[in-house]
């Protein structure tokens, strides 16, 4: 039983920070039909940033996450100005959206391990203080972060609901020409997707680093198809269902370690969990727990 | 500048860009005539280059059987991603193909028993104390190289002897598949990329075409991984990265997708890029270490790849109308 309840809180924070990473992603997809392969660098970025900030430059943490957001938005926002309007005017087709994104990720690892070293990194924060609930050992970090990631989640989800822009961003998912033609200011819409994911990526990427306890700048490249599984498990394009999707992940990826099931998965396969999880989304469900499927005619 | 202008150094520049060249092959018959965008692509050359490796240093078989059986076990790994996530589109079958690759390197990964883990293929146990697969390759290749001293002299390398093997089968391979594509099953495939419906309509089974595609992609995936095993002689998980699919993916696109006799110059071009970052030592490279100048290849090859997407889609050699069919 504190087995359950360890594996069950870890699923927990995992799957709030899976939620958080994969919102982002698919908010773009609905928005671009883009596949963010540059992502996971985005979270390494913004925990870094952070780890400059806060233990380098001895700022105070919050205002440093707070930067970092800053950081990750303004990147977005310069690579929608230089690079993805340009790609829009042209109709670029699925493979040159895929593969400048990929380019991108490919030009921002280096950049992070040229700016900020390759050593093993860690935040500020007392990783070993841990608090004892029913036999299951939960640190303050990860207590952390669960609180503050779920304050996160429910903002982004009433931000999508509520706020002006997060309505545009909807309805110009849902059916651009028509969004276009009721007024919607397409740019708008564009470049607050792009915003809100580059902050999303920097603010999951902190949280990561917290539970991860050390951080390295490989980070997030290796989360990268988990935060696709997520987004595909809640539905590729459905801000709600990828936050569901993430939480669900993070739940399945870790009870999957739990004895009753064939033994335990050994947790240096935790990823493939991930991995099996989406072929098996993409074979059996492709359009995700949420969604239907389309009629084929 | 002195290994610049050293033979050694475009020798090994030539050898990378015939091996790369057969994978990227590969790609450019699945995407360039089926429209197939596998981004797993990696995942076939670890499966023929580990088969060799497993095979010949724990279980003493011969190269050449290990090495066929590597690159039919990598055709059958293209056929097992093709019947289960084929029938997804375009961007789901991406998604899908990197998890499939990524499994495979996983499982390399944490098999220490069968395939040295971490450590690579030194670690695989072998019944003879020695980890090296290389054995009967090996004979040949010193064999070119004997015969070519007494001509040559010190260049005369191992590289060389490479080079000599493989451009043969990468000039081969070019002929075989720009025949294909002249075959009425290709114009079928093409049909296929563009819309699904029509070549339905006329009784073709345009599931089974895209299969086949993706299963030819493999086998030269699967040829590449076994020139790569002899070429390094030794394997590691991290060898298999994700990122080698987008060397491959730079080679094709800057070929031009649609256009197979572009490659070799493509295919060179990544060599150069791939063995400056990695050999020559004057200024400003000179103030890298060696892991940095790996990440300068990285960025470099981010940077190819998005300038190419952004300026010229179509590649170096290719013509504009046929990229904008998606």
């Amino acid at each position: 039983m504190s087995d359950f309840i360890q594996y069950f809180f870890n699923g927990l924070v995992v799957g709030c920070i899976f939620a958080i990473a994969a919102v982002g992603i698919s908010l773009l997809y609905s928005v671009l039909r883009l596949v963010n392969f540059a992502a996971g660098d985005f979270l390494t970025l913004g925990a870094f940033i952070t780890y400059f900030l806060s233990v380098t430059l001895e700022l105070n943490f919050f205002l440093s996450i707070v930067v970092s957001m800053l950081a990750g938005m303004g990147i977005s926002w310069f690579l929608e100005l230089v690079l993805w309007r340009n790609l829009r005017r042209n109709k670029a087709g699925t493979l040159a959206l895929f593969l400048v994104a990929t380019g991108v990720a490919l030009m921002l690892r280096p950049i992070i391990q040229f700016v900020f070293g390759t050593e093993t990194r860690k935040f500020n924060i007392d990783i070993l203080k841990t608090y004892d609930f029913l036999g299951a050992r939960i640190p303050q970090t990860q207590l952390l972060v669960l609180i503050f990631a779920s304050a996160s989640i429910l903002t982004i989800a009433l931000f999508i609901a509520k706020a002006r822009i997060g309505k545009d961003m909807r309805a110009y998912a849902n059916n651009p020409g028509l969004a276009s033609v009721s007024g919607i200011n397409v740019d708008r819409v564009v470049l607050a997707t792009w915003l809100i994911s580059g902050a999303l990526g920097s603010l999951a990427g902190v949280f990561q680093g917290l539970v991860q306890g050390q951080f390295n700048n490989a980070m997030g490249e290796t989360l990268l198809l988990s935060f696709f599984a997520a987004v595909v498990l809640g539905t590729i394009g459905d801000a709600y269902g990828a936050l569901a999707g993430g939480l669900l992940l993070g739940l399945i990826m870790e009870l999957s370690q739990l004895g009753i099931f064939f033994g335990g998965v050994p947790s240096n396969y935790k990823p493939v969990v991930a991995f099996a999880t989406l072929v098996l989304v993409l074979l059996f469900k492709p359009e995700g727990i949420f969604g239907y499927r389309a009629r084929k005619v | 500048m002195e290994a610049f202008i050293q033979p050694g150094f475009w020798i090994f520049v030539l050898a990378l860009a015939g091996i790369y060249g057969v994978f990227s092959l590969g790609l450019q018959i699945q995407y360039g005539v089926g429209g197939i965008m596998n981004f797993g692509h990696v995942g076939m050359m670890a499966v023929s280059g580990y088969t060799i490796a497993v095979l010949v240093i724990k279980y003493q078989w011969s190269f050449w059987w290990a090495a066929l059986l590597g690159v039919v076990l990598a055709a059958f790994l293209g056929a097992l991603l093709g019947l289960t996530t084929l029938r997804l589109s375009g961007d789901y079958f991406a998604i899908a193909s990197i998890a499939f690759a990524e499994i495979v390197r996983y499982w390399i990964l944490n098999s220490d028993d069968t395939t040295g883990g971490t450590q690579g293929t030194l670690a695989i146990p072998s019944p003879e104390g020695f980890a090296s697969y290389t054995g009967q390759p090996d004979v040949i290749l010193n064999w070119i190289s004997e015969r070519l001293y007494p001509i040559i002299g010190d260049e005369a390398s191992r590289d060389l002897s490479m080079v000599l093997i493989v451009w043969p089968f990468f000039f081969l391979f070019i002929w075989i598949s720009s025949r294909l594509q002249k075959t009425s099953w290709a114009r079928v495939l093409r049909a296929t990329r563009e819309d699904d419906d029509v070549p339905r309509s006329l009784g073709k089974n345009v599931f089974r075409f895209r299969l086949q595609t993706l299963i030819i992609g493999s086998v030269f995936g699967g040829i590449a991984g076994v020139f790569w095993a002899v070429q390094f002689a030794l394997l590691a998980p991290e060898d298999f990265l994700r990122i080698v699919t987008f060397y491959g993916w730079m080679i094709l696109i800057l070929a031009g997708s649609t256009r197979v006799k572009g490659l070799f110059v493509a295919a060179i071009f990544f060599g150069f890029l791939y063995g400056a970052t990695r050999f020559l030592e004057f200024w400003p490279l000179s103030l890298l270490s060696s892991p940095e100048r790996a990440y300068l290849r990285v960025f470099l090859i981010g940077l190819v790849i998005v300038l190419l997407m952004v300026k010229r889609p179509q590649g170096l050699f290719g013509k504009r109308q046929e990229m904008i069919l998606e």
